[in-house]
């Protein structure tokens, strides 16, 4: 129980020392790794123009990692750190490590793991986040619904600050192990996030409009223009006409285009899919000739205009160390050619240069373009105006075609210009077909990252917005 | 990987019932850390008290406190390298000033901590509070008193792991027996959570809750290929110990369930014709239209709009007006909410706000009859309670998954009352002269619980009262309104089956859990749409 009282975070100092103390506990020999994480929350919300709940959170997890001797690795978590907790969890990981023993079960065949250093350049700590106190929430808040009740409208909306810490020691598979840092052994790590983000609707509920942003710094956040951004939405999108399902070119907000990606992002993980021959996007299928399986690795997969890349000192992006052992720049697509999927240590990209452990991308920056979205509007005769999709469900895992629904709102743009607002549409639709289908990119922007479990690390996207042409509605939704 | 009897011999029983002992978290009573006693002990209230104390000294007008001590096991395989164990104890103090809350939680359970969370969360309200006005009437409650254990038989943490990983391991022996069948998830979680309540209106209550539930699914194999697969429907969340295993008759379940699976594949597959059908829907898919159409509309502070920014608002969005005028279906509709119903997952002595949760009818004979409330949003509707002679009480729906978040309103157990006639799933599709059977059917509903897609793998063209064909690719589209008007039969008291289910809401988001009891049931004109084609 020491230290929380006084501290939001477990300091390096207290982390280092929880994690000896833990590992000191270890009876009976074999391998022990603890891993202490630490998270505090400061969050405001908001409803109906007044604020609903200020409120500040805070708590910590130690996982207890335990193999005896020819038994199993077992895993028991707890949130107190006093000796008799920790010693308590290091015991019941041992019993039930002892339970799953399996003498004379070696752990097989696993090649040395290479070392690395740990990677402190990247920009994921703000004192402006840990800093912003719960007067300054207030303040914000009120300064984000006023606009609205100016207006007459009703203003929800949620801020959050958040900071955590990260450390992890082991010492399993000592054998195999080339430095102090590797994989398992995991240097303490601390960062902020903080996101904020507005729904305005007028009184009778036929309007709707929603601004959000995320960033490591809260400073980052321009909580003024998200609160005029939503008004000016809700305005804008008020009595909205039915329009007919259908095929339509859309210019696609930056959010609009993240929230679709995502479908896709979440396929950039475990190469080893494709290699075995399971069905996905990225299976291009069986060498008959080699005996093996094929995976569109550099293949063309969309427009030679859509690279997406994660650079650590990208001073949007950063990057957590508990998020990757190869923290350099990696291009998961390049010039619309796949060239990166996430990976385990065995499944080897370089081959001859030594292993490493690529995980799928944790934050993105999508390549863009120069056109602004008054341009697409400008260039367009006849297409729809979309704000971001909500309540996104893959259909099926090869295609990626998914479905959702447009939210918060649409609007029908003729002849250059933005004519009316437009009931909201269930779309049909793959993320490939998006990319596949582009006609003029604007300029990648930071997007609302929507928040994880409480502590979790933040995945920031740096998304342009897409003039897409032929995109598919298939049935009118009449919510707002 | 999974344990043989034989290893149970060798490393002996009481082995597995070592670890079964509850592990000792420490406490500070004000005499330095201590294991932590039963939750009724008088040390804990004596520190949800202290919180109370402090925040009414700090200038709260209202305080309550929650400590929670919770332990989970998940088994996410049949095998000993599959559990997590994990144990948590957090407290959390909600205070309101001015009519603002203020909310602080943390892991801590000492006097001094008690003591910050309050001034903590006083100073959290009081920064809200300096805008306008904002009213915040809590309608009143008798103090709760008392502690309660929910009637579990079997505590699934006095059941070595051992043994739970043997009986699963049997479990997947026994559907792998046959040569065409394989055992695919075969997992299971349990919860208990030990909750003390305090509030400054002098209610102190404890309480120990439970959640089971578990996942199995069977896969058919011809020529080495899987070509269909079932999962188990009774293990969804439930208010239950570990008897959710051994007091239903799973292997005859498992064999039930291998001749609907063999008799879904047998069946011809068939694309889909776009169109609109009469359609019998077994009690899982009418469960989830109820949940989903009804449940998650009549949630108060969802309709008011305080989610908007979050899940969205509700298509029954005027309730002031709507309540006991509204017409959601035909008269043979009704739906009850209660937390009292035994072995259902949301099912509590007190709320977390210290409410003795009532029964409630939401739909009565298809109007609109009420929403779901807690101590806060039942005052939104005391004047429509004043108009049509109701009481002004919460339906006790705060809650929360741990003393760490703050309390929002989350569904009751939900209860879609049967049809008179003695009515099932097979009676409904024999009485179908042309139609469609629908199994299982999973929900994607818009943002204000209105218009939604359904799509299963189980949708049967039905002639002449048989299945005779699968549809391939189908997924019904409907409308909330529409759909319920479309009622045309409910099965029987018999065919009424209960399903755990959880939903997320607020931000921060929440989990909450709760069981949805419903016959089968036929709707004229249900819509069939080609799923993956696209516009």
């Amino acid at each position: 129980m020491a230290g929380a009282e006084s501290e939001r975070l477990l300091t390096s100092t207290q982390c280092e020392e929880l994690l000896r103390r833990a590992r000191g506990f270890a009876r009976g020999g074999g391998t022990t790794t603890i891993e202490a994480r630490s998270w505090w929350q400061g969050e405001l919300r908001w409803g109906r123009n007044r604020v609903s709940l200020s409120s500040d959170r805070r708590d910590i997890a130690v996982r207890v990692i335990r193999r005896v001797e020819g038994g199993e690795p077992t895993i028991v978590e707890t949130n107190q750190i006093d000796d008799v907790s920790l010693e308590s969890a290091v015991r019941a990981a041992e019993r039930q490590s002892k339970l799953g023993a399996r003498p004379g079960v070696g752990f097989g065949f696993f090649p040395k793991l290479p070392a690395y250093e740990p990677y402190s350049k990247g920009h994921i700590w703000s004192d402006a986040t840990y800093g912003l106190s719960t007067e300054e929430r207030g303040e914000t808040a009120r300064g984000m619904i006023e606009p609205a009740e100016a207006k007459g409208l009703v203003s929800a909306g949620y801020l959050e600050v958040r900071g955590a810490t990260l450390a992890r020691l082991g010492d399993d598979f000592p054998e195999l192990r080339s430095a102090p840092h590797a994989h398992w052994h995991m240097p303490y790590t601390r960062w902020t996030h903080a996101h904020c983000s507005t729904t305005v609707r007028d009184a009778t509920g036929t309007g709707s409009g929603w601004a959000g942003s995320s960033s490591y710094d809260w400073s980052a956040i321009d909580t003024t223009a998200l609160a005029d951004r939503a008004v000016e939405k809700c305005v804008a999108s008020r009595n909205p006409v039915a329009l007919e399902p259908g095929r339509y070119t859309v210019i696609l907000e930056p959010q609009a285009v993240a929230d679709l990606l995502e479908v896709l992002l979440r396929k950039l993980h475990q190469r080893e899919s494709p290699e075995s021959g399971q069905p996905g996007p990225w299976l291009l299928g069986r060498d008959e000739a080699l005996g093996l399986w094929r995976s569109k690795l550099g293949l063309k997969v969309v427009d030679e205009r859509i690279t997406l890349e994660h650079d650590p000192a990208d001073p949007l992006l950063g990057i957590l160390m508990s998020l990757t052992e190869q923290p350099e720049p990696v291009r998961w697509i390049e010039g619309g050619i796949l060239t990166n999927i996430g990976h385990y240590f065995d499944t080897d990209v370089r081959a001859l240069e030594g292993r490493y452990h690529l995980r799928g991308p944790t934050g993105y920056r999508m390549s863009g373009g120069s056109t602004t979205v008054d341009e697409m509007i400008a260039t367009t005769r006849r297409g729809l105006l979309v704000t971001r999709f909500s309540n996104i469900r893959e259909l099926d895992g090869v295609s990626l075609l998914s479905t959702g629904l447009t939210r918060d709102g649409l609007w029908l743009i003729e002849n250059g210009k933005v004519s009316k607002a437009v009931k909201n549409f269930r779309f049909t639709e793959s993320p490939l077909f998006m990319l596949n289908s582009i006609e003029q990119l604007g300029e990648p922007v930071p997007v609302f990252r929507p928040a994880r479990a409480e502590g979790a690390a933040p995945t920031p996207a740096i998304v342009p917005p897409l003039k897409v042409r032929d995109f598919s509605f298939t049935s009118l939704i009449d919510a707002v | 990987m999974t344990l043989s009897r034989r290893d149970l011999l060798k490393y002996g029983l009481h082995a597995g019932l070592l670890i079964a002992l509850p592990r000792p978290l420490l406490a500070d009573f004000g005499r330095g850390p201590e294991p932590i006693p039963p939750i009724q002990d008088p040390r804990v209230r004596a520190l949800a008290e202290r919180a109370v104390e402090a925040a009414r000294a700090a200038g709260a007008a209202y305080a309550d406190v929650r400590l929670t001590h919770t332990r989970i096991r998940d088994y996410r395989a049949a095998s000993i390298r599959s559990v997590l164990d994990r144990e948590d104890m957090v407290a959390g103090v909600r205070v309101l000033v001015d009519g603002y809350w203020g909310f602080a939680g943390s892991p801590v359970w000492s006097p001094d901590e008690m003591a910050r969370l309050a001034t903590e969360a006083v100073s959290h309200a009081r920064v809200s509070s300096v805008g306008g006005v904002r009213e915040v009437e809590l309608v009143p409650a008798p103090p709760a008193t008392g502690h309660w254990k929910m009637p579990v038989e079997i505590d699934p943490f006095e059941v070595s792991p051992f043994e739970i990983i043997d009986y699963l391991s049997s479990l997947a022996a026994f559907a792998s027996k046959w040569s065409e069948w394989g055992a695919g998830q075969n997992s299971c979680s349990f919860q208990v959570q030990e909750k003390a309540f305090a509030s400054s209106e002098g209610s102190y209550c404890t309480q120990q809750l439970y959640r089971s539930e578990g996942a199995f699914t069977i896969t058919l194999q011809k020529d080495r290929r899987s070509v269909a697969r079932g999962s188990l429907d009774v293990l969804t969340p439930a208010g239950l110990g570990w008897e959710l295993y051994t007091r239903q008759p799973l292997r005859e379940l498992i064999l039930q369930l291998m001749e609907e699976v063999e008799e879904h594949w047998k069946l011809p597959p068939k694309p889909v014709e776009v169109g609109r059908f009469a359609a019998a829907c077994d009690a899982r898919t009418v469960a989830r239209f109820a949940d989903a159409t009804l449940g998650r509309a009549t949630e108060l502070d969802r309709a008011l709009g305080y989610e908007a920014n979050a899940g969205g608002t509700s298509y029954l969005a005027d309730p002031l007006s709507m309540l006991g005028t509204h017409e959601v279906g035909p008269a043979t509709l009704t739906l009850r909410g209660n937390r009292s119903e035994p072995g259902a997952a949301a099912t509590v002595q007190w709320d977390d706000e210290g409410v003795r949760p009532d029964d409630l009818i939401i739909i009565r004979e298809g109007t609109l009859n009420d929403f779901q409330t807690t101590r806060e949003s039942a005052g939104w509707l005391a004047d429509v309670y004043a108009r049509r002679s109701m009481p002004v009480q919460s339906h006790g729906c705060a809650g929360a998954p741990t003393a760490l978040q703050a309390p929002l309103q989350h569904s009751p157990n939900l209860v879609l009352d049967p049809g008179s006639a003695a009515l099932d799933f097979d009676g409904a599709i024999a009485e179908l002269e042309q139609g469609v059977a629908i199994r299982g059917l999973g929900l994607d509903m818009d943002f204000q619980g209105m218009n939604g897609l359904g799509t299963t793998d189980r949708i049967y063209e039905v002639r002449n009262g048989r299945k005779v064909a699968r549809i391939v690719g189908a997924g019904v589209l409907f409308r909330a309104p529409e759909l319920w008007k479309g009622l045309q039969a409910l099965g029987g008291r018999d065919s009424v089956r209960r399903y755990g289910m959880s939903a997320v809401k607020g931000e921060p988001a929440q989990r909450s859990y709760h069981s949805v009891s419903a016959p089968p049931a036929v709707f004229d004109q249900v819509t069939l749409i080609d799923v993956a084609r696209k516009a």
